[in-house]
């Protein structure tokens, strides 16, 4: 992966978790991410 | 030696208390602390992993968050109902592609779906869905194959009359997408996606072709450039032992033509098509995080992403698990119960990828309620796997991650739903890819802008 500034300090604990109405619906043959197309 | 003694990678940890496991993601500074159960994550640095613990307040926030989080879980894995279809108007294909799920003979001689019988189908769907998903939300229709376009003039019609009603894909090998058919669609935005496993046709050709053997390299790059521009448009590769040595050099090509998501598959072993295309997971691994790498570069260099969707939706699962738009990577899986496919002669399954074992079939849409099939044997035998029942997948961290794909993939090729499917380790590999780019701060450059919108933060700890 592209290398990160060493300079940048990251913190002891990383976490976290976000959270939403579940409407997966999709299957891998398919690209089923964005909600809507935007036209 | 245990899986979870495995994927500590035998690092000095600290003792942890029932619930949750030390995970190595092969990362310097940091290792994962997982409550699988919940998909509860942290990334706690390696140098520190005693101090965190013996200071409780991580241990003691999970605590008081895990059992909201296991209800989220509960209801993401058994709770939700089925949104989209995956519809095969035909299952005539006009390629012969190595590793297709869809047996030879039917893609050869199959059936095909009238306007009538389409628009007849479409119309039982809007009823079942009127029914059952609430107000305002619209079912997705992606039309599938075999080769879609093929039943064009009917699948059209469908989209005209429907368009207010269903929300529409079309999953197309790109040869009979003319200016006209890119304008009807693009018109209407329905989403488009492609399939082209190599940016060079002498590798394109040998798992994609026609029947003849003649190549369709040159019609899949004309459809890519009359998208160009096009958001909702997007290319499937499917990594084989064909391809996989030339995944960096296809995310660099679809890069380059504005391509804006793509996935990267592993291709399935359901049928022996698929099982002679196998490629062993550490090879496969390999070259999938190589390629993942590249699009980084690639959206450093030039601002602009190639988003790996697939990839994507791992990282969501672990961000935030019920954002997930892909449903092969959680079990049970969403066939059968998020989503279902439909053949032309009506009959149904959990998912396309069983429309090969007839014992898989549910019911048909033209005799039978849609909620009688999702209850039936072969429905519930799909919707019903999960990763607990699952020997190496009950003690593994990142089950939920992983989901244990794929149930059609287990049963056919590994001897039944309790078994794993293929790729076990480079989906383990994955999830450590993932979380080593959330260590690094990077994780979003890896999903699509706004790909947040909608939820909000239950869970955050980072003090310094």
């Amino acid at each position: 992966m592209t290398k990160i500034d060493p300079k940048t300090i990251r913190p002891t604990v990383i976490a976290s978790r976000k959270s939403c109405d579940a409407e997966g619906t999709g299957l891998s043959h398919y690209v089923l991410m964005d909600k809507q197309v935007k036209r | 030696m245990s899986l979870t003694a495995e994927v500590t990678g035998g690092a000095a940890v600290a003792a942890l208390p029932d619930g949750l496991d030390w995970f190595d993601i092969g990362h310097p500074d940091y290792t994962a602390l997982i409550d699988a159960d919940t998909a509860f994550w942290s990334l706690v640095r390696r140098d520190q992993t005693e101090t965190v613990i013996a200071d409780g307040a991580l241990v003691q926030q999970w605590r008081d968050k895990r059992q909201s989080f296991a209800e989220e879980m509960d209801m993401l894995r058994f709770h939700l109902k089925p949104s989209a279809v995956y519809f095969n108007p035909t299952e005539r294909c006009n390629l012969d592609c190595a590793y297709c799920y869809i047996p030879r003979e039917m893609r050869k001689g199959g059936q095909q779906m009238s306007r009538e019988t389409l628009l007849d189908a479409m119309a039982r769907l809007d009823a079942y869905f009127a029914r059952t998903l609430p107000p305002g939300r619209k079912p997705q229709i992606i039309f599938h194959g075999a080769e879609p376009m093929l039943a064009r003039e009917a699948m059209f019609a469908a989209i005209d009359q429907y368009q207010d009603r269903f929300r529409f894909g079309v999953q197309t090998n790109a040869t009979l997408l003319d200016d006209e058919a890119v304008a009807f669609l693009t018109r209407r935005g329905c989403g488009i996606g492609l399939s082209l496993d190599a940016p060079v046709p002498a590798v394109a050709d040998r798992s994609r072709k026609r029947w003849n053997g003649d190549s369709v390299f040159e019609s899949t790059l004309a459809a890519i450039e009359r998208l160009r521009g096009y958001p909702g448009f997007n290319v499937i590769c499917t990594m084989n032992r064909e391809n996989v040595d030339q995944l960096t050099a296809m995310v660099e090509f679809l890069h380059e033509r504005e391509v804006p998501a793509c996935m990267l598959n592993f291709v399935r072993c359901t049928l022996q098509g698929g099982r002679d295309s196998w490629v062993e997971d550490a090879t496969v691994a390999q070259a999938f995080t190589a390629a993942l790498d590249r699009t980084h570069q690639l959206y450093r260099e030039t601002g602009r992403k190639l988003v790996v969707a697939n990839f994507a939706n791992i990282l969501i699962s672990i961000l935030a698990p019920t954002a997930r738009r892909l449903m092969c990577d959680i079990s049970p899986c969403g066939g059968g119960r998020s989503f279902f496919a439909l053949v032309p002669d009506g009959t149904l399954f959990p998912c396309s990828e069983f429309i090969g074992l007839p014992e898989f079939a549910g019911g048909n849409l033209f005799r039978d309620q849609i909620e009688d099939v999702l209850e039936t044997v072969p429905f519930k035998k799909v919707s019903e796997r999960k990763v607990e029942d699952i020997a190496k997948c009950a003690i593994c961290p990142v089950r939920h991650f992983c989901g244990s794909p794929c149930p059609a993939e287990a049963h056919e090729a590994n001897g039944g739903m309790t078994q794993i499917g293929a790729y076990c380790d480079a989906y383990l590999e994955q999830a450590r890819y993932a979380f080593r780019l959330i260590a690094d701060g990077v994780e979003n450059d890896f999903l699509w802008d706004g790909w947040d919108e909608g939820t909000e933060t239950t869970f955050a700890f980072g003090a310094c």
